[in-house]
């Protein structure tokens, strides 16, 4: 019976991700519907950050002690000036350990 | 002059590299699900079995407490609907790319469509040649590998671990996207796009709302539209 759902679940998550795939799919985007889906990329991606940066045991946390903020901040600044994942991951992971190390700093 | 082998193994190596942060920030999350998968009675076969043709963090994590606590199969089955209908946004917005490809193509990369994988594939020319699909492939399966390895430690340690999931290692997944978003911010329309997806997301998030990143993004990308259009001479 469990396996049953598992299969279940699994036709569900590869349902959803296959579908629009299929070309003989009787769906075809208009250049309206074209430019609206190129943005889904930066506005998905902004939405998956935005939460891991700011919320944090179900609490707004914008304050200046939260490490997310600022090792994002260095991770924007980064992909600003070089427009390289390698750097802005390792810059903001970085500057992101510096501060998870130093709560301190902020009492 | 680069050979075509030598192509594939630079598109391997440089598609399993772009996704290493993601596949080790979710590592915690691996082991969290194993962990509770085990403890909360499923065997370690059933548990692995998740991961492995489900391949969803979210909606296994969810699942398998809803199962565990006798939930009925149609409510496990919408839950897990409605956790997957962001899939639709990214396989609408990857259809112009991979609809013409072949079918083992569509399946083997449709299969490994996770948040990570879409993130790699924002590219003009994503998925355009075979180098490309390779890529994607390398990215995709390498996640796919590491997430299975975790959910087995999960099952076989997660009991005597602390949990990993207030560690941080979230904040790699984020330095990631803001590698991939910033570069993308060219036009007055996509600006728009980034705010109103990071201004609704946490607004969302705070709600607990479940659809909440769907939500945010379609309000994004009207953003972006409409800012576009706005600014399209007339």
């Amino acid at each position: 019976m469990t396996v049953l759902t598992i299969l279940l679940l699994a036709c569900i998550t590869f349902g959803t991700r296959y579908l629009f795939l299929e070309g003989r799919l009787p769906v075809r985007l208009g250049s309206n519907i074209k430019l609206f889906l190129s943005y889904s990329g930066p506005a998905v991606l902004t939405a998956i950050t935005m939460p891991i940066l700011f919320v944090h045991k179900h609490q707004l946390d914008t304050a200046v002690s939260n490490p997310y903020l600022w090792g994002a901040l260095a991770a924007i600044a980064a992909a600003y000036k070089t427009a390289n994942i390698y750097w802005t991951v390792g810059l903001g992971i970085l500057v992101f350990a510096v501060f998870s190390s130093q709560a301190s700093w902020f009492v | 002059m680069i050979t075509f082998d030598k192509g594939i193994k630079i598109s391997l190596r440089k598609g399993v590299v772009d996704m290493l942060p993601l596949s080790l920030a979710v590592l915690p999350w691996g082991i969290l699900f194993g962990s509770i998968a085990v403890q909360r009675g499923f065997s370690w076969l059933e548990a692995q079995m998740f991961s492995a043709i489900i391949f969803g963090g979210a909606v296994q994590i969810v699942t398998v407490e809803l199962i565990a606590d006798n939930a009925s199969l149609v409510t496990v089955l919408f839950t897990a609907f409605v956790i997957s209908s962001r899939h639709f946004l990214y396989g609408l917005s990857l259809r112009e790319k991979l609809s013409p490809k072949p079918f083992r193509w569509r399946l083997g990369l449709g299969f490994l469509l996770t948040d990570e994988l879409f993130a790699l594939s924002g590219h003009r020319r994503a998925y355009q040649g075979k180098l490309r699909l390779i890529y994607g492939l390398a990215a995709g399966g390498s996640f796919y590998l590491a997430w299975n390895l975790w959910t087995f430690i999960g099952i076989v340690a997660g009991a005597s671990l602390p949990d990993l999931t207030d560690l941080g290692l979230d904040f790699a997944i984020a330095a990631t996207f803001i590698a991939l978003v910033v570069p993308e911010i060219k036009t007055l329309a996509t600006l728009a796009a980034v705010i109103t997806a990071a201004i609704f997301s946490l607004v969302f998030s705070l709600w607990e709302l479940e659809l909440g990143l769907v939500f945010a993004a379609l309000l994004a990308m009207a953003a972006g539209f409409t800012v576009q259009q706005l600014r399209r001479p007339v």
